[in-house]
């Protein structure tokens, strides 16, 4: 904000600040054009994150920010809720089934494509595997949502059916929901990690390939002993990207279950959990609360997996 | 020679087979990819589909038709919806590529005092998930009286870091003496920017316009929380809403006309611009 007040008075600081010779001209023409980043980073990423701290110790009425300060006792209701843990688990195992079929998936499907001699096969393949990733949350869920649909009619109880398998609710099942939701987002994920892996493993410098030939490795283990520990950054880079985006999983779960994360709550992440919190009881301290911890946790996970790739980089 | 030629083929021949079984594998996934959109096409032009899905599942509209489409627009908003997303997209985007082109340019040409403070204080509220900073946000317009205001999005977009690091890396390739050069003959600051460099600057620009579009047009949840009347409701969050207060599968080629006409401006914009999408994505790794 002082930065702002700073630009107001720009002018009027000017001759006193040549004869200082502080700031030159250049400094000044340097935070005009900066403002606009300046202004939208404070107010709309500093003064939230600050805000949203200063809430999360005070009982909130309504839609005030300032309230009772009652310490830490709202992170004290948030993680003795059974409710909280319930929205944990469910987001985790949803995330890290979403993240590691995800990129095992993509991993060979980039390898695969990465195979193909026929240019413009591979550009055909590369557009198509893309596609969903531009497609909406909304429009996904609503599309799973007939496909999935839990009697005959279902196009995947359909072809479940040529197997015997009888129909499936798919979303509407507590035991099969999570899967489900990880089967969806895989179909709409899994041209992005593709595009990634594609780049990576064009990157990958031909000589260490050819010195595996000349040790006798064949085409699987040059796989295994150089692509895959060559690209393990951008293994780290997905699972790092992964999980952020698991963790933040709203919109489908929202649109399928409504805020009780249905069916049979089996459907409640935390972000759903902070919306609840928030905007149906209006309890905006406990929601801050959990987004903090939502926050820490997404914060440890992303640095553990950093510290993870540092360790013996044997291709730097 | 010919020994030569003889080898050259009988290669050839063996790379094929190989080549055609991974053609075939890649097209039977692609194949999984590409039912759920042939699914929604075909139901969406099913009449006899407005109540139930057709079973068993049909290659072909049963009674194909384009009266669906027009429920779809009298029931749902559609126009209104559209209308109001393009809004929304357009003015998003201007602010959020303006900062970054020009908070990019500073960072990297006028190396102002503070410079890498600023950059660092952006990319590291890169890491800040939106969803915790959403409920102060969410507070911080309701006071201003903002909702159901598309300032609510025209604002926030001035923090768009992510555009900045993207414009300073590109700054950075373009040569400083053309500043000098133009300094030195008298231009201003504001038209060495607009009339030496953004000319220059049409690659990036274009990265920062499709990576925003497809963001801001697929986004539900900041509209849930900031767009309360239904005549304010970009596409996202019209169908959402309609589906969530009449259930979710419910009048499947009704939702179904309405979501893929939902789809058409991202896959226009895919079809025409997709190998310069892809190159964007992988060349940044981050999605917007």
């Amino acid at each position: 904000m002082s930065l702002n007040a700073k630009m107001k008075t720009d002018t009027a600081l000017k001759p006193q600040v040549k004869r200082k010779r502080r700031f030159t001209r250049n400094d000044w023409m340097g935070y005009l054009f900066s403002a606009p980043l300046i202004i939208g980073v404070l107010a709309f990423a500093i003064y939230p994150m600050i805000a949203a701290l200063i809430m999360s110790f005070h009982q909130t009425s309504g839609l005030s920010i300032g309230g009772k300060w009652v310490g830490l006792s709202n992170y004290d209701y948030v993680l003795s809720d059974s409710l909280f843990w319930q929205a944990l688990t469910n987001t985790l195992f949803i995330g890290i089934w979403s993240v590691l079929l995800g990129i095992a998936l993509s991993f060979v499907l980039a390898s695969l494509i990465n195979n193909l001699k026929w240019h413009t096969g591979k550009n055909f393949f590369k557009a198509v595997f893309f596609l969903p990733n531009v497609v909406s949350g909304v429009a996904t869920t609503l599309l799973f949502s007939f496909l999935f649909y839990p009697s005959k009619e279902g196009l995947l109880n359909f072809v479940i059916g040529w197997f015997g398998i009888d129909p499936v609710g798919w979303f509407t099942n507590p035991q099969v929901s999570r899967y489900s939701i990880v089967l969806m987002s895989l179909w709409g994920a899994l041209g992005y990690n593709t595009i990634i892996f594609l780049a990576g493993l064009q990157s990958v410098p031909r000589d260490l390939y050819e010195a595996a030939e000349v040790d006798g490795a064949g085409t699987y283990r040059k796989w295994l002993y150089v692509t895959i520990p060559y690209l393990r950054p951008i293994f780290v880079f997905m699972l790092i990207m992964g999980t952020i985006g698991g963790m933040k999983r709203f919109t489908d779960v929202w649109l399928i279950g409504g805020t009780a994360g249905n069916p049979g709550g089996s459907l409640m992440t935390v972000v759903l959990y902070i919306y609840r919190n928030a905007f149906l009881s209006s309890q905006m301290g406990t929601a801050t609360a959990a987004s903090y911890l939502l926050f820490i946790m997404i914060f440890v996970l992303t640095a553990v997996m950093m510290l993870l790739n540092r360790r013996k980089d044997s291709f730097d | 020679m010919n020994t030569v030629d003889a080898n050259l083929t009988h290669r050839r021949k063996k790379i094929s087979l190989n080549q055609w079984i991974l053609t075939i594998v890649l097209s039977l996934g692609s194949f999984v990819m590409i039912v759920p959109f042939l699914w929604m096409l075909v139901t969406s032009f099913d009449w006899a589909a407005r109540l139930h899905i057709n079973f068993p599942p049909r290659l072909w509209p049963e009674e194909p038709s384009i009266k669906t489409f027009e429920v779809a627009f009298t029931s749902i908003k559609m126009f209104r919806y559209i209308s109001n997303s393009i809004l929304v997209s357009v003015g998003v985007i201007i602010v959020s590529a303006l900062s970054a082109l020009l908070s990019g340019y500073a960072l990297s040409k006028l190396r102002f005092k503070g410079a890498n403070i600023v950059l660092l204080l952006a990319l590291s509220t890169m890491m800040i998930p939106f969803e915790m900073t959403m409920i102060p946000q969410y507070l911080l317009f309701s006071k201003m009286g903002l909702v159901d205001n598309y300032l609510a999005f025209y604002l926030p977009a001035l923090n768009y870091a992510f555009g900045t690091f993207l414009a300073k890396a590109f700054f950075d390739q373009l040569p400083t003496t053309l500043r000098e050069a133009a300094i030195l003959d008298g231009a201003k600051e504001v038209s060495v920017f607009g009339r030496v460099y953004l000319p220059l600057c049409t690659p990036i620009i274009a990265t920062m316009v499709i990576l925003l579009f497809l963001g801001v047009w697929n986004d539900m949840l900041w509209p849930l929380l900031i767009l309360k009347k239904a005549t304010k409701y970009t596409i996202q969050i019209g169908l959402a809403m309609f589906t969530y207060n009449n259930g979710i599968d419910k009048q499947p080629s009704i939702i179904m006309a309405a979501t893929t006409v939902s789809l058409i401006p991202v896959v226009v914009v895919y079809m025409f611009l997709q190998r310069y999408i892809i190159e964007s994505i992988a060349l940044s790794g981050i999605k917007q």
